[in-house]
């Protein structure tokens, strides 16, 4: 809303320049987008959707004689002498959805340019001169905040207003000239026959004022806010006057309006009236009465209010106050009747000081303004007397701790390892959007249809995520294509499918396994560093994992693995690697490591030729298998460990988890412990072999081992590894 | 030779010596058992009449001595000076472990949440599909409020299915529903902040992106006031941004708090004098807040009468903007390297 100043000095005699004012009212909930200076300075205000009395001139002052103290100059609304009324009949057929009607008939005088003063007021608000007539009524509008519409009678049929909604398959051509499609709930006024204007919201094409206008009718009306928003927003068209009356107008402005048109047509002599006002206003609506009390303000704001400021405060903003007959008063309260506009002051409860007493502050009886139609109950009351400060005067105080909170959401502490895992991993957090373009999604989603937004901002951003991946791969290639190699991102957060969302966490990771040094050994990453990733980030989560190999359209055959979770058995023997947990126990498939394939890497951007692995695991399939409880302490080992080396020759297809198993199945139960430490294919095995080493530690938690038992047991081991694979002891 | 003249000798060759090997033969020369200056000089002095023979012997003693003496703390000096053979070149890089970096709205976000913890609030999370009850109804705001402008929503072509029972229609865009939700199933007092990415239609510009994260937070209880809310966002300002910064509590309006308000902060580019930043009015918006509506209070079951309460909630991007000084949002989702390893740890 443009504020021009000078307007604004016409009705209050602010004391301050345009800055200070600005400012000020800035303070009291107006926020000033621009101010313009020079000599029409003007103040932009963003005004907020609760305030439509404050998209108009009259508003705005009302506010300011508010803030400085300063009486509220009304505008000329005489009506002049009238003329006899010509034939016109207005009907109100849905007061539902406009609650009053006012109309006017006009002699038209002259049709031409408005006076300078006024186009000068009306070029500053930003509404550009039309003639005498339209700048009227747009200057009714800026000054008072009611839109009106003139009708050139003459054009009516049968003289009529009728005011229904729109016949089914009605059209019309509005104003802007484009013809419309009306449906049955739009709210129209029409002639005898033909809608002439959408309510609230433009007129019509034909029956528009123009030069050979001799009698006009002027509209001004209250239409209901939905009612008026419903039809903006299908007609995709929004007016001044749809801005106004979507948020709600004065419904006593109708008139007042007419009466105002009518003085500043006389002064400028472009119209005098005929006949009297037509007011179509069938269910008459009383004032909004409220009660406001003195404790309720206090125990909102936190601050007492003394009893002269709520009238002092709340009268110059046009409410009517008195105190209620059954009102307490206390001696300390009791005071004579405070001046007018004696500037009203907040003080501060400080912070020891008891709570505010209910039985020793008034109660107040409100009428509530019709302007105002944000005011409905005593909390609007409340925010009136808290805001004539600007808050300022509110003291800072801290909300009382009054009992223990619940434990935390396990969700955001799990959230908070994982990322403190993968971070210490090496791979920095992404942060990718949850949309994604149908075809980055389609490769990922298990449906072939993934959950899509109705009105997406582009082509780019059509799809919900079904994974993590696609965000990651493009960041990857965003980072690729700026000279970056060696890209490690990782990203939490949740991916979503026709049946909901889920939490899940994935990352890629491309160029080298370790940063460059100078000393040499650089190697590029390859699926063992991902791997190792995911075992260390479940580990630490406490739930078993296991890997197979797997396919997916976006891995590469052969290089690619599902990761299966299974709750730990038993924390303790699990910690010490004794026993596979037991196959009974509940398993999922949480996710999956692999290297993404050249295709889609190429389809996103990044270069095919090189190597990009990746995991993903869904995190609430990982938290629902967790253990729950506390770690349990185990006692250190009391008795030396035995370990024992031992290289084979097997299939090299055979996986390294069956040569694991069969160890496990044979040997005694004092292994405690196996882990690969070389694989070897080359000079001196077999072209279709492979030579494994494994180092086995063995220990007894009652007694030292002795040599003798721990080759038995070996020798048990590879017996068994020679009949299950094949193997050859090297 | 006399001994005086052979110690001068001494003197001069000893401070031409340079290296340790010329030190060594420099003894050598001196006092080798065979050959050896001041050996021969010791022999000599067995032949010596008897009477100059013991201050002969003890000159020479002291010669042979101080030679010893000089030699040895020359070749200290110089095996100090000496590279041990498997020295590392300490100048040269070492090699860096590999460590990642969060992401910098993390790193804000885990700020805001110690601050908030701190001051025995809960941390609670929700669903990032919402229906339109707990986005909007709920929350004072009907179909065809023209509040509903201010947050332009984006839907989904057709309801899923949400872990909540109520089919989602679209994507939160605030996490206000949480609050809603979490007021649903318990009683007063509420003392929580709901952390979580939201949505909104808005076009990629320099302070807009479609997906955003927010801190909202909430305070119900039987005595809580607008200057409590004052009094926790000011300390909160002066937590993220320091206690200097001039801080403005100031009406505002949104459809679920009433009173409502803004909090600003002096401008940083500026000082508070006045800049193309903060168009110049030398304040900058922070967040918006209020004391939470009757009418929210009455859709989730609790007495508008006997509690009271706050809420706020803050963009964590517009909160980085203004503390790093990031000029282009879009960064924090383009995911640049070069730009997130520019944050702490
Ligand atoms: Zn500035």
């Amino acid at each position: 809303m443009k504020l021009p100043y000078r307007w604004l000095q016409e009705l209050v005699a602010v004391p301050d320049g345009v800055d200070a004012v600005a400012a000020k009212l800035g303070l009291r909930g107006f926020e000033v987008a621009s101010v313009e200076q020079g000599a029409e300075p003007v103040i932009d205000f963003d005004i907020t959707a609760n305030r439509p009395d404050c998209l108009s001139v009259l508003g705005l002052a009302r506010e300011a004689s508010a803030a400085y103290a300063l009486p509220l100059r009304q505008p000329d609304r005489s009506m002049p002498a009238a003329g006899p009324a010509p034939s016109l009949e207005v009907s109100l057929e849905e007061a539902d959805l406009c609650p009053r009607y006012c109309a006017h008939a006009f002699e038209v005088l002259a049709l031409g340019g408005s006076p300078e003063w006024m186009r000068v007021r009306l070029e500053a608000a930003g509404v550009r001169s039309i003639n005498a007539v339209v700048d009227v009524t747009n200057y009714v509008m800026l000054e008072m905040g009611q839109p009106t519409h003139a009708f050139d009678l003459a054009r009516l049929r049968s003289g009529a207003l009728v005011i229904r909604r729109a016949r089914s398959g009605e059209r019309m051509r509005t104003l802007d000239g484009i013809e419309r499609a009306l449906e049955p709930d739009m709210l129209v006024i029409a002639d005898g026959e033909r809608a002439q204007a959408v309510g609230g919201v433009m007129g019509g094409a034909e029956s528009e004022i123009g030069a050979g206008t001799r009698v006009m009718v002027l509209e001004s009306a209250c239409f209901k806010p939905a009612s008026v928003r419903r039809t903006s927003k299908r007609l995709g068209l929004k007016t001044e006057a749809s801005t106004r009356f979507e948020r709600g107008a004065d419904i006593n402005a109708a008139p007042a309006a007419i009466a105002r048109a009518a003085a500043l047509f006389d002064q400028i002599g472009a119209a005098r009236p005929l006949g009297g006002l037509i007011d179509r206003y069938p269910k008459p609506q009383p004032p909004i009465r409220l009660r406001l009390r003195g404790d309720r303000i206090a125990r909102v704001l936190g601050v007492s209010v003394a009893d002269g400021d709520v009238p002092a405060i709340l009268g110059p903003l046009g409410f009517e106050v008195r105190t209620t007959p059954d009102a307490v008063h206390s001696a300390a309260t009791e005071r004579s009747e405070a001046p007018a506009f004696r500037a009203p002051s907040i003080t501060a409860r400080t912070p020891d000081a008891p709570r505010p007493s209910p039985f020793a502050l008034p109660t107040w009886d409100v009428t509530v303004p019709t302007f105002r139609v944000d005011v409905l109950r005593e909390i609007d009351l409340i925010e009136e007397i808290a805001r004539h400060d600007g808050y300022v005067g509110l003291p800072a105080t801290f909300p009382r701790l009054t009992a223990p909170q619940p434990p935390p959401d396990p969700r955001t502490l799990r959230d908070r390892t994982i990322k403190q895992v993968l971070i210490a991993s090496g791979l920095s957090e992404a942060m990718t959007f949850a949309f994604v373009e149908r075809a980055a999604a389609l490769p990922f989603a298990r449906e072939t249809d993934p959950a899509a937004l109705a009105n997406p901002l582009s082509e780019k951003y059509a799809v919900l995520r079904p994974s993590l991946l696609p965000g990651l791969i493009d960041a990857a290639a965003y980072n690729r294509r700026r000279e970056r190699r060696d890209v490690r991102l990782f990203e939490t957060g949740a991916r979503f499918t026709r049946d909901g969302e889920n939490r899940a966490v994935a990352a890629v990771w491309s160029g080298a396994a370790a940063i460059p040094h100078w000393s040499g050994g650089a190697r590029g990453v390859d699926f063992y560093d991902v791997k190792g990733v995911v075992e260390t980030l479940c580990r630490t989560l406490a739930v078993e994992i296991a890997f197979e190999p797997a396919s997916r359209p976006y891995f590469v055959d052969g290089r690619a693995a599902e990761v299966i979770v299974r709750r730990k058995a038993d924390a303790a023997g699990a910690a010490r690697g004794a026993r596979p947990v037991d196959s009974g126990v509940s398993r999922k498939i949480a996710g999956e490591v692999g290297q993404i394939t050249a295709s889609a890497l190429e389809a996103r951007g990044f270069p095919a030729n090189e190597d990009v692995f990746a995991f993903e695991l869904d995190v609430d399939a990982i938290a629902a298998l967790q253990p729950s409880g506390d770690v349990r302490a185990e006692s250190l080992p009391r008795f030396p460990s035995v370990v024992r080396d031992l290289s084979i020759l097997v299939d090299a297809v055979l996986p390294a988890a069956s040569v694991r198993g069969t160890i496990r199945s044979s040997a005694p139960p004092t292994l405690v412990h196996i882990v690969e430490f070389d694989r070897y294919r080359g000079k001196g095995v077999p072209e279709d072999r492979v030579s494994l080493s494994l180092r086995m530690t063995f220990r007894s938690p009652e007694r030292t081992l002795t040599d003798a038992e721990v080759d038995d047991g070996m020798e048990r081991i590879v017996a068994a590894l020679a009949s299950a694979h094949n193997a050859v002891r090297r | 030779m006399d001994i005086s003249s052979l110690k001068q000798q001494f003197t001069a060759e000893l401070a031409a010596a340079a290296s340790e090997a010329e030190l060594r033969a420099l003894r050598d020369k001196y006092l080798a058992r065979k050959g050896g200056l001041v050996s021969a000089l010791l022999k000599h002095v067995a032949s010596a009449p008897a009477d100059v023979r013991p201050a002969l012997g003890r000159q020479a003693n002291e010669l042979k001595q101080h030679i010893d003496a000089q030699v040895g703390e020359r070749l200290a000096e110089a095996s100090a000076r000496r590279p041990a053979a498997d020295a590392v070149d300490v100048t040269l890089p070492g090699r860096d472990p590999l460590i990642g970096h969060r992401h910098p709205l993390t790193l804000l976000r885990d700020r805001i949440e110690s601050f908030f913890l701190r001051q025995g609030f809960l941390i609670v999370e929700g669903p990032e599909l919402e229906d339109d009850y707990h986005n909007f109804e709920a929350l004072n705001m009907p179909a065809e409020h023209p509040a509903r402008d201010m947050q332009d929503t984006l839907y989904l072509a057709s309801p899923v299915t949400s872990a909540t029972g109520t089919p989602a229609t679209l994507l939160r865009t605030h996490t206000s529903g949480m609050q809603v939700r979490y007021m649903e199933r318990y009683p007063p007092p509420v003392r929580l902040i709901a952390p979580g990415r939201v949505y909104r239609r808005d076009n990629l510009d320099l302070t807009h992106t479609p997906m955003f994260t927010q801190v909202e937070g909430l305070v119900v209880g039987d005595d809580v006031t607008l200057a409590d809310l004052k009094g926790t966002l000011v300390a909160f300002a002066h937590d993220l941004f320091g206690p200097d910064r001039g801080t403005r509590f100031r009406p505002s309006f949104f459809p679920y708090t009433e009173p409502s308000a803004e909090l600003d902060i002096t401008c940083a580019s500026c000082g508070g004098s006045g800049c193309a930043m903060c168009k110049q009015t030398g304040w900058v918006e922070v967040l918006g807040s209020g004391m939470v509506h009757p009418a929210v209070f009455e859709a989730v079951g609790y007495d508008p009468e006997r509690y009271t309460g706050f809420a706020f909630g803050v963009g964590i991007e517009r909160l980085a903007l203004l503390k790093w000084g990031v000029e282009d949002i879009r960064l924090f989702y383009e995911n640049d390297l070069r730009f997130l390893e520019q944050f702490p740890l």
